[in-house]
């Protein structure tokens, strides 16, 4: 096989990516053709807010075996509400409401590195904690606030330009980012090592604590961003919008090819991941696939990706 | 002479008593309940439909101790959680509370602490989501009736003809399959009117959105959207979303979707209808654990009408229901009382209509 094609298939994000594409052929060979355009462009709509949060998660299990962020529900959720309970519905409130909400993730981000870094807690616990803290807090601001995102932040959310969502190619440029500085910067330097060798990295002068409150920082705004924006494609926060962004941001990184041991991570492939989760659930509803059914067709397909993909993944120690 | 004044008047008192016993069987029953405790245990987290179900609980309930016709009340909640529901109501049994209203977080996982709660003296009314046990008191309502009356809106307001996408309920529940069967029979009333999708919102507009828009790129064009309540507002939004033009969709009770529903009308004239569970079954199901306790016979099983909200009706309603809960009556006890008499004596129950709207 030629070394290109070769280098191709040794992506950590192939198996994903080729899921996602043979999904779409599937689904369009059923319907002849019609709407095959259509079907990648809701995808990538529906995707997007799922992607967002699958970077920041990837940045946490990035940084070592056993971090997580448990609490990204609750943070979107808690997000949307404040963005928009200060949006009130208008336009001049827009700012401010994206200013609050970020606000609330990068606060949400550094008590979790609290209770993780100084209180030693075990990550997957303190988060799930947090989670269930700022869970009340959304259940009280619901009761006292008129919520509702502001007409400019909604049409954001769906408009499209050459038939790709506005807010997927904002998205998409958040993410160049975040390839940029994982591939170019100290910072990123600092995650993968951290995530490789914890104790090797401290030996080699790395500030491991400093890094790791940056990827959980870093992992709540962006789940704050979505949340945001979510609210804004939904038409208004709701108690339970983040619930099914739970398993789902672990699942699109881990099937996107990031290692959960830590060490390595993949933008590209979490984004894979998203449109590749959200297309299998398009060709189950369309070809109207028992329910039942449908829960161990998609526990099926993961496994197959993820076995296919494991020759690609580096064994962390 | 005087043997017959005699036995008129032990005619008259059999007659009077018989009465008053005929009485007691229908109509209010007036024993003592003053030193009585009920709770109500609900095994779902928050939706609005859950939030204004304990609202109504909470207005009628404390009414009901200030007034004192009973001691006390109490309202936990839950997290969808059987297990979790299973300990909250077995420390109500050992608290000594005289009733347990229920709403069940899981069809079958409570029976057994149902069974212990009877056993122990306990009534037990369970209302919205049933369990299974027959001890308990069940106020059931009639989901097969709500399939059937909204597919005959839709064909009314489409001219019996035309694509629509159904909108299920949480798979394998038994109002989602209800419902489904409701609407599946009248369809076949009118062959002309063509089911092209069918998709399960979970009774969750979030949901709903995202498997709506999954379908929607591949599909005709849809006339009209069957839902099953709590889903109306983000299937709108997914049709929105595709740039599609916006179907007929069955509204339920939640402010948002009357909210859009009148935006909609006001805007250019769109028509459409809203059938619901009412969440204020929470009040009929207090009244009834409060009439057991004072004396009353009632089915086992009885049912409360479903809410029905027309053009005519949104303005009134939605000006009752405040943001982020479901429309909802709540219910007097002369109403139950009324219910669960009609129930009782085999007639369907009056249409409640429009219970009194809370103030």
């Amino acid at each position: 096989m030629p070394l290109a094609i070769r280098r191709l298939v040794a992506q950590p994000s192939f198996y994903a990516t080729a899921g996602a594409v043979l999904v779409w052929l599937v689904i369009v060979a059923h319907s002849h053709g019609v709407g095959g355009g259509a079907v990648i462009s809701g995808a990538l709509n529906y995707s997007v807010f799922f992607a967002l949060v699958g970077v920041g998660q990837m940045l946490v299990m990035a940084s070592g075996a056993g971090n997580i962020d448990l609490s990204i529900p609750a943070n979107i959720t808690l997000a949307a509400y404040l963005s928009s309970g200060q949006m009130q519905g208008a336009n001049a409130g827009m700012a401010a409401g994206f200013a609050i909400g970020l606000l609330s993730g990068v606060i949400i981000g550094l008590a979790n590195a609290l209770l993780i870094l100084a209180l030693r807690i075990p990550p997957m616990v303190a988060t799930l904690a947090s989670g269930l803290v700022i869970e009340s807090f959304c259940f009280a601001y619901s009761r006292v606030s008129v919520a509702k995102p502001a007409p400019l932040l909604v049409s954001f959310t769906t408009q499209r330009l050459a038939g790709i969502p506005l807010v997927v190619i904002a998205a998409i440029v958040a993410s160049a980012a975040v390839i940029a500085v994982l591939k170019r910067s100290l910072f990123g330097r600092h995650i993968f090592a951290c995530g490789q060798n914890m104790t090797a990295a401290w030996l080699a002068g790395v500030n491991v604590r400093r890094t790791r409150v940056f990827a959980y920082v870093a992992c709540s705004t962006f789940a704050a961003l979505a949340g945001i924006l979510f609210a804004g494609f939904t038409g208004g926060p709701s108690l339970n919008m983040g619930s099914e962004f739970l398993l789902s941001s672990i699942a699109v990184v881990v099937i996107g090819g990031t290692n959960v041991a830590g060490g390595q991570a993949s933008v590209v492939g979490t984004w894979s991941a998203s449109i590749f989760l959200f297309l299998l659930l398009t060709m189950l509803n369309v070809f109207q696939v028992d329910p039942g059914l449908k829960n161990v067709i998609t526990g099926a397909l993961i496994i197959a990706v993820l076995a296919l993909g494991k020759a690609n993944r580096p064994q962390a120690q | 002479m005087r043997s017959m004044l005699q036995a008129s008047g032990v005619a008259l008192l059999v007659g009077l008593c018989s009465t008053s016993i005929a009485f007691a069987a229908a109509g209010v029953a007036t024993g003592d309940t003053s030193k009585k405790r009920i709770a109500l245990t609900d095994g779902f987290s928050s939706n609005s439909w859950e939030q204004s179900a304990w609202n109504a609980w909470k207005a009628v309930a404390s009414r009901a101790v200030k007034d004192g016709v009973i001691g006390e009340q109490k309202i936990i909640t839950g997290n969808d959680d059987p297990a979790q529901q299973i300990t909250q109501m077995q420390n109500l049994i050992l608290e000594g509370y005289d009733a347990i209203v229920v709403d069940a977080a899981s069809p079958t996982a409570l029976n057994g602490t149902i069974k212990e709660a009877c056993d122990a003296g306990i009534v037990v009314v369970i209302y919205d989501s049933l369990a299974t046990e027959p001890c308990a008191i069940k106020v059931n309502v009639d989901y097969k009736d709500y399939g059937v009356q909204e597919t005959h809106y839709m064909a009314q307001a489409l001219g019996e003809k035309g694509n629509f996408l159904e909108i299920r309920g949480v798979a394998g529940s038994e109002v989602d399959i209800d419902i489904s069967a409701g609407i599946n029979e009248t369809l076949k009333q009118y062959p002309n009117m063509h089911k092209v999708g069918t998709v399960y919102g979970n009774w969750d507009g979030t949901i709903a959105q995202r498997q709506v828009a999954t379908v929607l790129p591949t599909l005709p064009q849809i006339d009209g959207v069957l839902t099953q309540g709590g889903d109306g507002y983000g299937s709108l939004q997914a049709f929105k979303a595709a740039g599609r033009k916006i179907p007929t969709i069955i509204m339920g009770n939640r402010q948002d979707e009357l909210a859009v529903w009148k935006e909609m009308r006001d805007k250019d004239g769109y028509k459409t209808f809203s059938i619901s569970s009412a969440p204020g079954m929470s009040t009929i199901a207090f009244w009834t654990a409060q009439q057991i306790l004072a004396g009353k016979k009632v089915p086992n099983t009885f049912y409360v009408p479903l809410l029905a909200i027309r053009e005519n009706t949104l303005d009134s309603w939605l000006a009752a229901t405040p943001v982020g809960t479901a429309a909802s009556p709540q219910y007097t006890l002369k109403d139950t009382v009324e219910l669960i008499d009609d129930n009782l004596a085999g007639v369907k129950p009056k249409d409640l209509p429009q219970p009194k709207l809370p103030q």
